[in-house]
């Protein structure tokens, strides 16, 4: 081949179709006879459902189907808690809890129908505030208490550590709850066909949990569910399992004998979306003299809302992942997740690494400063490296931290910037970084993390790669596209990569931590050299050569002395004939050699880590208390970088989308209520609201990884709000330790370092 | 409801149909044109994915009736491209990144088209501004405003 077929910018293998306009999400989709389903929710964040009147919305000419808690499997569903009912059955618990469904024969006659149902309530008072949730006599979201779950990690001596520790400092952060703010609303379409089979097309991260979850929810056979993804329109981990409509739009299907469709708007979407875990985070750190970090307190409070989902596994994350981006040997940990009668909260893009990133980047920042040291030398000195095991006992395989910190410090301008004299006047600039590290994969659903490829070679010599790894935007059919073919031998434009779909897809978990192009792309590497094995041996029979002296290179296969050669098509189609109609159809599957938590949080969950580092400059106006990004700069270490088009345009939508629950976005709730759940509203960075966007890649080699690469994009989410506080605090000395970092926080923060200059 | 009989000149080809008054301009190309490029994407005119050309200027169709389109020129995403030729800018979007998920591109490409037919040299802050009526979730806009400034430069030959 002239090139290869990685590590070159290259547009997505689905871009025509998505700039045609003819690329097809769920919501686009029609089946003859469709009809259209519309949700009511509870206007109440904790109420009893006394009675519920259908009867006026039944008798509406066009209505095909209402209904209810009464009417839905009793079974409750639920990721390890078992706690949510298809549609709420005696008790809402937030505002925006789906109480009852119309099925009509158009979306209009659907939202008439809503208005006529008729439900009494009878309000109970609701628990709001996560900090009260532990307090006695506050209202119960579930029996059993308010506390989801705990966790307590001891490492080490803490103790004796922060005795020995020159310098100590503590402090509390609180982190907001974030939408993940995909441009596609949920949207599924569902039929029962007529062999009985229920047949679901839905913007999903993962089809095969979606069938899990569509089994567990709707109480059937997992093999009488078949669950297809068109195009996704982003999912930011909220369209993993922890949606609801999908649900409810797969049951009212097996209510009527036609297909239903169920689009949400976006305050829907925005009532029942999945927004991140909000978390207060005391954090108490120790360090030497020299900045070697001795010890380290950390207290949790994380709020899951009314049902848990996902949410104890983000907490984890945010308890104990950064710990391990450094050598520190003692840790002492506790973490709660409680509810409140609020929407459920769970997996974000970061799965709770960020919330925790901006308390030890802030913490870090803050301490440099106390001991008259350099943050990034901080960083620099306390950082993990290859082949080290962290106090976690992960193990880290490449690690390109260092260099992360080298170029964002140099393209900045970091010393230069830092040593600058303090202007005064209106406009305030200052510089900020942090870093943060994530995983490649993680072996916690299940005690696997695997995947499989299933790859057919067709007669004409293109393949056709089968896969249950979703693409939701992020390019990943195009990684596996690329793998497949830079290790067949064939050119990118000549595979296709099949859209996930249950019935014909290999069993994978899906589109979560960072997983597809470490374990998928692993899994595509063995399925193509498996099929290339295949097809030398073929070639070697037909051409009466040993298969060791062949090559498939650019679709051709040569031997090393040019004597003979075949198009891939022909051996393709000489396997057929003489292999009794057998084409060339193999698989490859990789689990990664990696371990599930022990009952204390230890063990290596991953088959590699990825770093990353940001370093900003900001401008704040101490008049209005603006504050405006002026430079940017994001490193990030993702191995050898498959598609560099595709890594950056990951990292630049991180750190913007960071960039966005630092400054811009915030859920507002007015008694439990959102007020806010629209586009206008809750506010998401638009082209205007930021500069040109560097992306930088350092690329190591991962040895555990698809030639070479690891995965990008979550990484980097995670350094910008901490690297945001940080140059806020050089440009005008105001520490904000609770996001996000609004203009009343700066001036409040100006008016006391004010009256604190003049006292 | 009343129905209307509406004609409009619709990628380039001349239609008639029967709306009802209260049908959305996004729902009628949707939903009776099958037309889904055009998205819906918050239907209070703040994303801009369903932003389509009305008589040669950017429109969210979702804020407008398809009554309303009686006697204009309209261009959706599906009208860009001519036959297996890409417009300038799809081009551009796929070349530069101006896309991932895709969702929010056809309202992307139109708003672009929309400023290339005003401004031919637009600089990146102009590019900004006038693709601030629209969101995307997952460029980070980097790759769009690199994708248009490139198709700017194309169509001016430099």
């Amino acid at each position: 081949m002239e090139t290869s077929a990685i590590g070159q910018a290259r547009p997505q293998i689905n871009a025509r179709e998505k700039v045609l306009g003819r690329a097809r999400y769920a919501g686009d989709l029609k089946l003859a006879g469709m009809l259209h389903a519309r949700l009511l929710r509870a206007p109440h964040a904790h109420a009893r459902i006394v009675s519920v009147d259908t009867s006026a919305a039944r008798a509406l000419a066009g209505v095909r189907a209402v209904a209810t808690g009464a009417d839905v499997p009793d079974r409750r569903w639920g990721v390890g808690h078992k706690q949510q009912h298809v549609l709420a059955r005696g008790v809402v618990r937030f505002v925006g809890e789906e109480v009852a469904a119309v099925v009509a024969e158009t979306p209009e006659i659907a939202e008439e129908a809503l208005d006529l149902i008729r439900v009494e309530y009878e309000e109970l008072a609701p628990l709001l505030d996560p900090a009260l949730s532990l307090d006695p006599g506050v209202p119960q979201v579930h029996e059993g208490g308010n506390l989801s779950e705990e966790i307590n990690i001891d490492r080490g001596d803490v103790d004796a550590a922060f005795a020995g520790a020159d310098l100590i400092h503590e402090e509390t952060y609180t982190t907001h709850s974030q939408y993940p703010g995909y441009m596609e609303p949920m949207a599924t379409l569902a039929e029962v066909d007529g062999a009985g089979r229920l047949n679901v097309w839905t913007s999903t991260q993962s089809v095969f949990l979606a069938r899990q979850r569509l089994a567990e929810a709707l109480d059937r056979p997992i093999s009488s569910i078949r669950v297809i993804q068109p195009t996704v329109g982003g999912g930011f981990g909220g369209k993993i399992i922890e949606e609801r409509s999908s649900v409810i739009a797969a049951f009212l299907a097996t209510l009527v004998d036609r297909p239903v469709r169920l689009g949400l708007s976006r305050l829907d979407d925005i009532l029942s979306g999945c927004f991140s875990v909000p978390a207060t985070i005391r954090l108490k750190m120790g360090m030497t003299r020299d900045g070697t970090i001795v010890a380290k307190e950390v207290d949790i409070l994380a709020d899951c809302g009314a049902y848990a989902g996902l949410a104890g596994e983000v907490m984890t994350v945010t308890a104990m992942r950064s710990d391990n981006m450094q050598r520190i040997r003692n840790i002492r940990t506790r973490a709660r997740l409680v509810y409140t009668h609020t929407m459920p909260r769970g997996a974000f893009r970061g799965f709770g690494g960020a919330q925790m990133s901006f308390a030890l980047n802030s913490h870090m920042a803050t301490m440099a400063e106390m001991l008259g040291l350099d943050v990034i030398e901080l960083h620099r000195k306390n950082a993990i490296g290859p082949g080290e095991t962290s106090v976690h006992d992960w193990k880290i395989g490449s690690c390109e931290l260092p260099a992360c910190l080298d170029q964002v410090s140099e393209a900045i301008g970091w010393g230069e910037k830092r040593s600058r004299a303090k202007a005064g006047g209106v406009l305030r600039r200052g510089v900020g970084m942090a870093a943060a590290m994530h995983v490649s994969g993680n072996r916690t659903i299940g005690n696997w993390d695997g995947s499989t490829i299933l790859l057919k070679v067709n007669e004409d010599g293109r393949a056709v790669v089968h896969t249950g790894e979703s693409d939701m935007g992020q390019g990943a059919f195009t990684m596996l596209a690329q793998i497949c073919a830079e290790t067949l031998g064939i050119p990118v434009a000549h595979v296709t990569v099949a859209a996930p779909d249950t019935d014909n897809s290999p069993y994978c978990i899906g589109t979560l931590a960072s997983r597809v192009t470490i374990n998928g792309g692993m899994a595509m590497v063995k399925a193509a050299e498996e099929a290339r094995a295949t097809i030398l041996a073929a070639a070697a029979a037909k051409l009466g050569c040993d298969a060791e002296d062949l090559a498939l290179v650019d679709g051709v296969i040569r031997s090393a002395d040019g004597a003979h050669t075949a198009p891939l098509a022909e051996i393709c189609r000489y396997h057929i004939y003489r292999h009794g109609g057998e084409g060339i159809y193999v698989k490859g599957s990789h689990d990664p050699q990696t371990v599930r938590f022990d009952g204390d949080f230890r063990g290596n969950i991953a088959p590699a880590y990825s770093f990353a580092a940001q370093a900003v400059e900001v401008e704040v106006d101490t008049e209005t208390g603006q504050v405006r990004l002026v430079e940017t700069y994001l490193s990030d270490d993702c191995g050898v970088a498959i598609n560099p088009l595709a890594v950056h345009g990951q990292s630049n939508g991180a750190a913007v989308q960071a960039l966005g629950w630092t400054l811009y976005e915030e859920l507002h709730f007015e008694g439990g209520r959102v007020i806010n759940g629209n586009l206008a509203d809750y506010t998401m960075a638009t082209a205007d609201a930021v500069p040109m966007m560097h992306s930088m890649i350092v690329e190591g080699y991962e040895p555990n990884g698809p030639l070479g690469a690891k995965g990008a994009s979550e990484t980097a989410i995670l350094p910008g709000a901490a690297a945001i506080a940080n140059a806020v605090y050089d440009a005008i000395g105001v520490r904000i330790t609770d996001l996000p970092i609004t203009p009343e926080k700066i001036l409040a923060g100006l008016a006391e370092l004010e009256e604190a200059s003049l006292a | 409801m009343s129905h209307h009989w509406i004609s409009l000149t619709l990628n380039g080809e001349t239609i008639e149909a029967e709306v009802p008054a209260n049908r959305l301009l996004s729902d009628f190309l949707r939903d009776q044109l099958a037309l889904t490029g055009t998205k819906r994407g918050c239907e209070t005119g703040v994303c801009g994915a369903c932003s389509i050309l009305i008589d040669g200027e950017v429109s969210k169709s979702c804020l407008s009736l398809a009554v309303q389109a009686h006697g204009k020129t309209i261009t959706t995403v599906e009208g860009l491209a001519q036959g297996q030729a890409l417009h300038v800018l799809q081009a551009a979007f796929m070349e530069h990144g101006g896309l991932q998920c895709g969702y929010c591109t056809p309202g992307f490409l139109i708003a672009a088209a929309d400023l290339l037919s005003r401004n031919t040299s637009p600089d990146d802050a102009e590019i900004r501004k006038a693709l601030s009526g629209n969101i995307c979730r997952c460029t980070g806009y980097q790759g769009i405003v690199d994708a248009v400034r490139a198709a700017a430069e194309n169509l001016n030959g430099t």
